[in-house]
Parts: C-alpha cells; sequence; structure tokens
C-alpha cells in the first residue's frame, strides 16, 4: 500500500538472484518494479487502499514459504529469497491466465481495448500462447449499458474488482459490487439501476480489461491510430491533469494520466472533465474570423482580420479596454498587458472577470497547501463552496483523507454530496462568521491542518474572511487552500490584472472606444445587464472567442479561438501549481489560440515582440513576475511548480463588498461543474448535465405560493429572470439556492461585479413569461 | 416487514458478531421467511437496518443459491443431480416432475405453487437418487411414482406460516 506511512527501515531482500533494497513495508511487486523485474498484475493499484490479490496473476515463489505468494500483498522482509521467474512461477502464471482466459471471449479484434490492454499484453508476455480448453465459453448478452456512459460487457470481465473498489473506497458510492460467484460473477448495480456518479469514468480507466469501455468512446479508433498527449483540465480550477486521444485532429478521448500527478489528482479525473471534450464540436463554434464593415458582415481570413484590428488599436485618439474571460492562460494575460503596454500613451487597460476578492487578502497570505497534504493532515475543514460539485475531484481527495483519520468538517450554506463523509455544520447563508467558534473547536489541538476555503462565499463574507485568516494564522501547522470560483483567476492575480469593475466604470464614463475580450461575454456575467447597457456606447467591441457570445453580433470583428484542449500555455491551479497545457488537437482550422493573435497584434502595431511561443514568452514572465521567478517550461516538467504568493496590488486594493444588497431572500450561487457551459455543449453529458435553477426549503416555498413544479420569477438589484424551480428540504429557509452556469440562462447576471452578498425577490412567474 | 421489526430481530445477534457484516445473511434469511423470496424493498429494508449499501446487500444475496431474488412458488422442490443421485437416475426423476408440473425443465408453475430446481449434492447420497422440499428433510431413495404422491401431497397442503428455504 503505497500511501501507507513508510518507516525510514530498510530491508535488503534477493529476487531473481539480483540483491534488492526496499523500504519496509512496501510490497514484493513494487520493490521488484523499482529494479525493472517486471511481475504481472491487474488487480493491484495502490491508489485503491490496500491490496486484495484478488485476481492471482503476481504468484511468486518466495522460499521457506508454503505454497506461491501473492507479490502484491506480501511485504519485503530481511533475506527474503524471491523467485519470479522459475520454473514454479511461471507454470503459476501459465495456469492463472489460462484460467483467467478461460471464458474470455477474445474478442479482441473488436474490443476497444485492444491494442492498449493490459491482459492482451500480459497473456502474450507471460501467458501459455494456446488453451487447452474445449468447453464452450459462457456467453451474456453485450454490452450492457451500466449507465448512459459507461458499457459493460461481462464475458470480458475477469473479475479483479478494481471498479468496484473505487466505486466503494474511493468515490464511497457503494453502488457497484459483484452479483453471483464463480464463473458467473459480475458487475453490478443494485437492481440493475444506472450507475450514477460523478467520477464513473475513472472505472474505464482502471478496467485492465475491455469489460468497462466508454459508450462516447465506443469504436471511435484504434491505439495505433491515435496519439495521445499529457495536458491539464480547464473544467475547474483544480486543474487535474489528463491524457488527450486525437486523431484526424479531433479529440476523441479524455483520460486520467497513466503517470498521474499524486499532488494534485493522483490520477482520478471527474466525468466532466472526461466527456466534455464533444462540446470542441458543437454547434456553436466560431469557424473563422468575421468582419463587420463598409460592405456588411462577411467571414474573412484572420489575417485580414487582424490587419483591421491592428489599424484600430494603432488609432492615437482611441482608448482600448482589454477583458480576460476564463479559462485563459498566464501567457495570454502577460501578453495582454504587453499589448496594452505597447499600445503606449496609458490608453489601454487590462482587467478580468471573475470576483476581485477584496478582503481575501489576509486568507491569501497565509501558508498554502497542496492538495495531497491532505493525506496527512490530522484535520480538514472545509469553509464554504462545495468542492464536490465544484470542484469534484477535491471530493476524492477530502474523501481519502478522512480514511487516513483525519477529522473532516463541512461549515456552509451548501447542501453536499460530501455531506456523509464529515461533520457538517450547516449555517444560515451569509453567516458564515457566526460559525468561527465552532471552526475554532474543530482546529483545537490539531498540528497539520489543512483549511479549504471558498473563494465566492468569504469574497461574500469580509467579516468572515478576516476571523478565518486570523483563526488559521494562529493555528500551528495549519495550512489554506483557496477553492477558487475561475479557473484563470489565481494566474491573472498572480499577474497583477485588477478585476473588471474600474473597465466597466471607464466604459460608463465614456472613456473607453474599443473593446477587446478574450475568452469571455461580460452581458452573461455578474451584473450582465449593466454590462449590456454599457456596451451600447462603445464604438468597437473585438471578440475574441471559442463559442457563438451574447456579444458576437455585436461585435466589429469576431476573432475565433482555440480552447485549451488545444493551445498550449500556462494555466495556474487554485493550489497555486502551475502546469502545462499542451495541444491535444486543433479541431477549429480557421481558429488560433489567444497568445497567438496577441503577439501577431502586437507585431501589426509596428512593435516587435521577442516571444515566437508560448514557452518564450512564459520565461519572459516569470523574470518580470515574481510569483514566477526562476521558472520556465523545463522547470513544470510534467508535475508543475507551484507559484509563490502575491500581494494584492494597489490596482486590486478595494473596499470589500459590504451587507447584502436588495430585498427578499438572500441568494445563496452555486457553480456545478455538470451545469457549466461545456457540459451543455457536450453532447455525451445530456444524462448528467446540471440545468440552471433556484431552489427553496419546501417551507419557503410554501410562504412564496409558488408549486414545486413551478417556474419562478426571480428579481435582483442586477436584474430578473424566469428560472424553473427545485424545492427541497436539504435547502435552507430564508434563501435562494440560485444553480448557475448554463450558458443559454446566464443566471449569473443577477449577481453583483463586487463578488458581494445579494437578495433576490422570488415569486411566481406570469403566465407569459413560462411560455417565453 | 418494516425496518423496526428487522431492528428487533437483530438486536440480540448484534452482539454476537464482531463484524457488523456479519448481520447481512440472518437478516435475509429472515426476511426471505416471511415473504418467500427477496424483492428489492426487501432488500433495501435489509441494507436500512444493517447500515450497508443496498448494492452490498443484493451482492450477498445473490452469492447464495438458496436466498431468491427473483419470485418463487410456494413450494421449491430441489431435485439432487450430484454423482450418486446422477448414477441413480435424477435425471430421470428430475424430467418426471416437470412434465407432471408442466415445466419445461427448470421453472416455476404458472398457478405458483412450486419451483423445480437442479441442485448440487444435499448431503443424503445413501438416500440418492433423492430431493428436499424447501428446507426439509432429504426425501429418497425415489421411484419417478413416489415424486407424483410427494407432489399431489404438496399441492394439498397449507401455504407454510414461514417460508424457510
Amino acid at each position: 500500500m503505497a500511501d501507507q506511512g513508510q518507516s525510514p527501515d530498510i530491508v535488503t531482500l534477493t529476487i531473481n538472484g539480483r540483491q534488492v533494497t526496499a523500504p519496509k513495508g512496501t510490497m514484493l511487486v513494487d520493490a521488484a518494479k523499482a529494479v525493472d523485474i517486471e511481475i504481472p498484475i491487474f488487480c493491484y493499484e495502490p491508489r485503491l487502499g490496500p491490496p486484495v490479490g484478488a485476481c492471482r496473476m503476481c504468484l511468486v515463489e518466495v522460499e521457506g514459504m508454503r505454497g506461491l505468494q501473492t507479490a502484491c500483498s506480501t511485504p519485503v522482509a530481511d533475506d527474503m529469497v524471491v523467485q519470479t521467474e522459475s520454473e514454479v512461477a511461471k507454470d503459476a502464471q501459465d495456469g492463472v491466465l489460462e484460467l483467467l482466459l478461460a471464458n474470455h471471449p477474445l474478442d479482441c479484434p473488436v474490443c476497444d481495448k485492444g491494442g492498449e490492454c493490459p491482459l492482451q499484453d500480459r497473456t502474450f508476455r507471460f501467458g501459455p500462447g494456446e488453451t487447452r480448453t474445449l468447453e464452450p465459453k459462457l456467453h451474456f448478452p453485450k454490452p450492457l449499458d451500466l449507465s448512459p456512459l459507461v458499457a459493460l460487457d461481462r464475458e470480458r470481465c475477469i473479475a479483479c474488482y478494481r471498479c468496484v473498489r473505487f466505486s466503494q473506497d474511493v468515490a464511497e458510492d457503494g453502488q457497484l459490487t459483484f452479483q453471483e460467484r464463480g464463473d458467473h460473477t459480475e458487475i453490478a448495480t443494485f437492481s440493475g439501476d444506472p450507475y450514477e456518479g460523478r467520477f464513473t469514468g475513472n472505472t474505464i480507466d482502471l478496467c485492465p480489461v475491455g469489460a468497462l469501455t466508454s459508450n462516447p468512446y465506443r469504436f471511435v479508433s484504434r491505439p495505433w491510430d491515435i496519439k495521445n498527449t499529457p495536458s491539464v483540465c480547464a473544467g475547474c480550477s483544480m486543474g487535474c491533469n489528463l491524457e488527450v486521444t486525437e486523431r484526424d485532429n479531433e479529440v476523441k478521448r479524455l483520460t486520467g494520466r497513466p503517470d498521474p500527478n499524486m499532488a494534485v489528482e493522483e490520477g482520478w479525473i471527474c466525468d466532466r472533465g472526461r466527456w466534455g471534450y464533444p462540446a470542441l464540436r458543437s454547434a456553436d463554434r466560431i469557424p473563422h474570423a468575421v468582419l463587420v464593415d463598409q460592405v456588411g458582415r462577411r467571414g474573412v481570413l484572420l489575417e485580414r482580420a487582424l490587419a483591421e484590428v491592428a489599424g484600430m488599436l494603432i488609432n492615437r485618439d482611441l482608448r482600448i479596454g482589454v477583458l480576460l474571460g476564463d479559462p485563459v492562460t498566464v501567457e495570454t494575460g502577460f501578453l495582454a498587458q504587453e499589448l496594452a503596454e505597447r499600445v503606449g500613451d496609458g490608453r489601454a487597460m487590462v482587467r478580468r472577470t471573475g470576483i476581485p476578492g477584496h478582503g481575501l487578502g489576509p486568507l491569501r497570505a497565509l501558508p498554502g497547501a497542496q492538495m495531497d497534504e491532505l493525506d496527512a493532515a490530522d484535520v480538514v475543514l472545509v469553509v464554504g463552496g462545495d468542492p464536490a460539485s465544484q470542484q469534484p475531484v477535491a471530493e476524492l481527495r477530502i474523501r481519502k483523507a478522512r480514511r487516513h483519520g483525519a477529522r473532516v468538517s463541512m461549515v456552509g450554506p451548501r447542501p453536499s454530496a460530501l455531506d456523509d463523509a464529515c461533520e457538517v455544520l450547516r449555517t444560515t447563508p451569509g453567516h458564515l462568521v457566526d460559525a468561527i467558534d465552532v471552526m475554532r473547536d474543530r482546529l483545537l489541538g490539531s498540528s497539520r491542518a489543512v483549511v479549504l476555503w471558498d473563494e465566492a462565499d468569504l469574497a461574500a463574507e469580509p467579516a468572515a474572511a478576516a476571523a478565518l485568516a486570523e483563526l488559521v494564522a494562529a493555528t500551528p501547522g495549519a495550512r489554506a487552500l483557496e477553492m477558487c470560483a475561475d479557473v484563470s483567476g489565481p494566474g491573472l492575480r498572480a499577474l497583477g490584472i485588477p478585476a473588471a469593475g474600474g473597465l466597466l466604470q471607464a466604459i460608463e464614463a465614456g472613456h473607453i472606444d474599443v473593446l477587446v475580450t478574450i475568452a469571455c461575454d461580460p452581458t452573461a456575467g455578474p451584473e450582465g445587464t449593466r454590462w449590456a447597457t454599457a456596451l451600447e456606447g462603445v464604438g468597437t467591441i473585438i471578440e475574441m472567442g471559442a463559442y457563438v457570445s451574447g456579444l458576437t453580433d455585436r461585435a466589429t470583428v469576431v476573432l475565433p479561438l482555440l480552447t485549451p484542449l488545444e493551445e498550449e500555455g500556462v494555466l495556474v491551479s487554485m493550489a497555486g501549481r502551475a502546469q502545462r497545457l499542451r495541444p491535444g488537437a486543433r479541431e477549429c482550422e480557421g481558429a488560433a489560440a489567444a497568445w497567438e493573435l496577441l503577439v501577431a497584434l502586437t507585431h501589426r502595431l509596428g512593435r516587435a515582440v521577442p516571444d515566437r511561443t508560448p514557452s518564450q514568452a512564459f520565461s519572459r514572465l516569470a523574470q518580470r513576475h515574481s510569483a514566477f521567478a526562476g521558472l520556465d517550461y523545463g522547470a513544470l516538467g510534467t508535475e508543475g511548480a507551484v507559484i509563490a504568493p502575491v500581494e494584492a496590488t494597489g490596482a486590486d486594493a478595494g473596499t470589500a463588498p459590504a451587507q447584502p444588497a436588495g430585498d427578499g431572500l438572500l441568494v445563496v450561487p452555486c457553480r456545478p461543474v455538470f451545469g457549466d457551459a461545456d457540459a451543455f455543449r457536450s453532447d455525451a453529458l445530456e444524462p448528467v448535465r446540471e440545468p440552471a435553477r433556484v431552489c427553496l426549503a419546501p417551507a419557503e416555498a410554501e410562504r412564496l405560493g409558488v408549486r414545486t413544479d413551478a417556474r419562478v420569477h426571480v428579481r435582483t438589484p442586477h436584474g430578473e429572470m424566469v428560472l424553473p424551480l427545485e424545492v427541497g428540504s436539504r435547502y435552507h429557509e430564508g434563501a435562494a439556492y440560485l444553480v448557475m452556469g448554463d450558458p443559454g440562462t446566464a443566471a449569473e447576471r443577477l449577481l453583483p461585479m463586487d463578488g458581494g452578498a445579494v437578495r433576490a425577490v422570488v415569486g411566481v412567474a406570469a403566465r407569459q413569461e413560462v411560455s417565453a | 416487514m418494516t425496518v423496526h421489526e428487522l431492528d428487533e430481530f437483530l438486536a440480540p445477534l448484534r452482539p454476537q458478531y464482531a463484524d457488523p457484516r456479519s448481520l447481512i445473511l440472518p437478516a435475509l434469511k429472515h426476511v426471505q421467511e416471511e415473504t418467500g423470496w427477496l424483492p428489492p424493498d426487501a432488500m433495501a429494508t435489509v441494507a436500512e437496518a444493517t447500515g450497508f449499501s443496498q448494492a452490498y446487500v443484493e451482492s450477498i444475496a445473490t452469492f447464495y443459491d438458496r436466498l431468491y431474488v427473483e419470485p418463487v412458488g410456494r413450494r421449491v422442490i430441489n431435485v439432487c443431480v450430484t454423482l450418486s443421485c446422477m448414477l441413480r437416475g435424477s435425471d430421470e426423476i428430475f424430467e418426471h416432475i416437470a412434465d407432471y408440473l408442466g415445466l419445461d425443465g427448470e421453472g416455476t408453475t404458472d398457478d405458483g405453487m412450486f419451483t423445480l430446481h437442479k441442485v448440487q449434492c444435499i448431503g443424503a447420497c445413501d438416500r440418492a437418487p433423492c430431493l428436499q422440499v424447501d428446507a426439509g428433510e432429504q426425501i429418497g431413495p425415489l421411484e419417478p411414482a413416489d415424486a407424483t404422491c410427494l407432489i399431489d401431497d404438496l399441492r394439498d397442503e397449507p401455504a407454510p406460516a414461514r417460508y424457510c428455504r
């Protein structure tokens, strides 16, 4: 078991006649692997917990021990003499493989796993070569949909228990089990219900045979026709490492990394991350540049559109605003800053969307933690937010911390899928600060506490942020980990790019003539209605975006962007880890990466840019920004590197939001990743999407006189809209839980830009509103 | 059966087992004695009373042949087909019973009276060929005519108060 505390004691043993040293507690299979001796395995997977010895593939001969031993569950001992290739061991491996294949259909030519299948590989390498079995094999109808996303072929299963252990011991959803016994053993859920969860796809990565396969990837490609590229998921701020499978310039599949980043995601990815890639081919992808001029609105070559934009930027009378959205890489942020500088005369300002976070300074100044520090934590305290829905893989790390003995508590207003795994203190919305005594009590006496705090919730409650920062600072050994609301935020803040408030004011004051948006549509974000009104006064809008937005029709120039799965660059995760994106495919021929467009524009302004690649841009930004000091692409490697914390710059300073604005129920914003824009663009995720809606407690719905299946009218000082209603006893009275993300609804518009709290009046929607 | 009733049944057993997983089997048997088989809601009741997931309870139930997760008749007739019985003609006995009940091999009669199963050794080789009705005494050695009489007798018997299978 790799996650056991390794004692410093070293033992010496002999494997196949070679002297081997290994730390006490190491399993034989790992000790052998360390010296390049391969012992075949199927069920052994340390990330799933202690070994179970289910498949019997790893039998080896140990002198002095009766019979053969399973190398996956036999710890090393001093003076042990092990034979993995002796006659007896070879005979056992042959025998086990022969039996594992007794009912295996050997339909490799039509199996999605064929060519990248451990069973296939080990049969070739260690197996008997031919079968002596004459009896007919067992047959099952195939495949069976374990869920809409995961297909199960029961004939191919070798009953290794990996998927069952993942469900029982990692995701802890308790859904997958084995039914029946012997050769009739099959993977099943209760009563054949679909396997529901947010992590189901990991069972496909874990399966060492072709029993569990991905429905969206079914019969799509062969391992020898594809190219795999390691990259990073831009679906949430967790920054999970993943592998992009490309064929014919299309992303065909995303999987967890075979060499996981143990400090981040440990190889697990959520289903939203895994099956979000069909979004790249959604109908609203912008295929080519668009230009509006005297001739009219028409598609043009990128070069032509860039020349047009450069012509506008070079005009010394025009004042320019650049707004960076989500997700954009740090190189894009840096090159946007450079462009603004080179435009000259202080004519240009660069801002970012997202929460300003005034008042979060003290929390961000605390000693930071990486996700793997949760494994050794004695106390884990989650303050606000809901990692299970907003940063799903963090849920798995928190569950693991609990299994390792940490006392896990969750303080906040939202119901969570993590509730069963921790001590829950459900606070009244807007009153996190009231729970500070409970938090103090939980941290008391801890020496390795990790406090995960939610950016959005604590930005809305500066008093709680200050109190929590003070509490964590006073707790010896405690570390903080921010759960960021957006993916770009940590990187762009490290570059000192302030939030968009000042830009909006400048636009409203008539001080902006040209607005360049990069991967964002502020009219669909917080205070979107105010933005929409303000933008009417902006002469020219230049939109750089991958997907059609509310701005696209209004923009004078539209420049199509590549998405994070297609571009190169660096994203900074919520734990401050800078990690490299590597282009996995290029689905949109006419599009370019934002950094390329910015370099091209700067050139056209007549200023030489030394950067030809994101790598050069990154090296240069590392020289200019202390957070990235000493880093370059080489230093980031495959594991990434943690950047230094930054102090809030002058431009970012401001007053923290005060009392909630408006009347009615306090809004609790919820941003589930399964309800975000890509989840709605990806047809594969259709069965598991979370629609935008308002959630109320039953008593609250009754008080307001709204029926449970009704649509309700929601109004805040920043806008109003009609949304579906969900009534559930898990929600607090006196609050409206606003589930956002669905681009068709853009419910974010109801929120304030300062990230402060807001109240909403919720009522029955008028008939014409419902039909509209 | 309600969760509360099952809890009352399990209360005296709890201290006897070091691992609470051991409670699942007696709980399943107890529920089956009342309903004759284990419909999904019965397994859900066991899951709630023992504190394990429904899927895990079902995995235990499917492991054992004598826990029935499909509906069975009022009486279950288990005909032994292992070596001793087979050598002494259990296949003929089985065919005869199936014909008499109007079944094509294993299965349950349309009137819900009988379920006929082939089973492995029931530990009465000295009385081969033999069969067992529910969890009753092994009956044998049998002639085809004996089996027919046995079924006629069973048909006249009232339904058992509890299904011991």
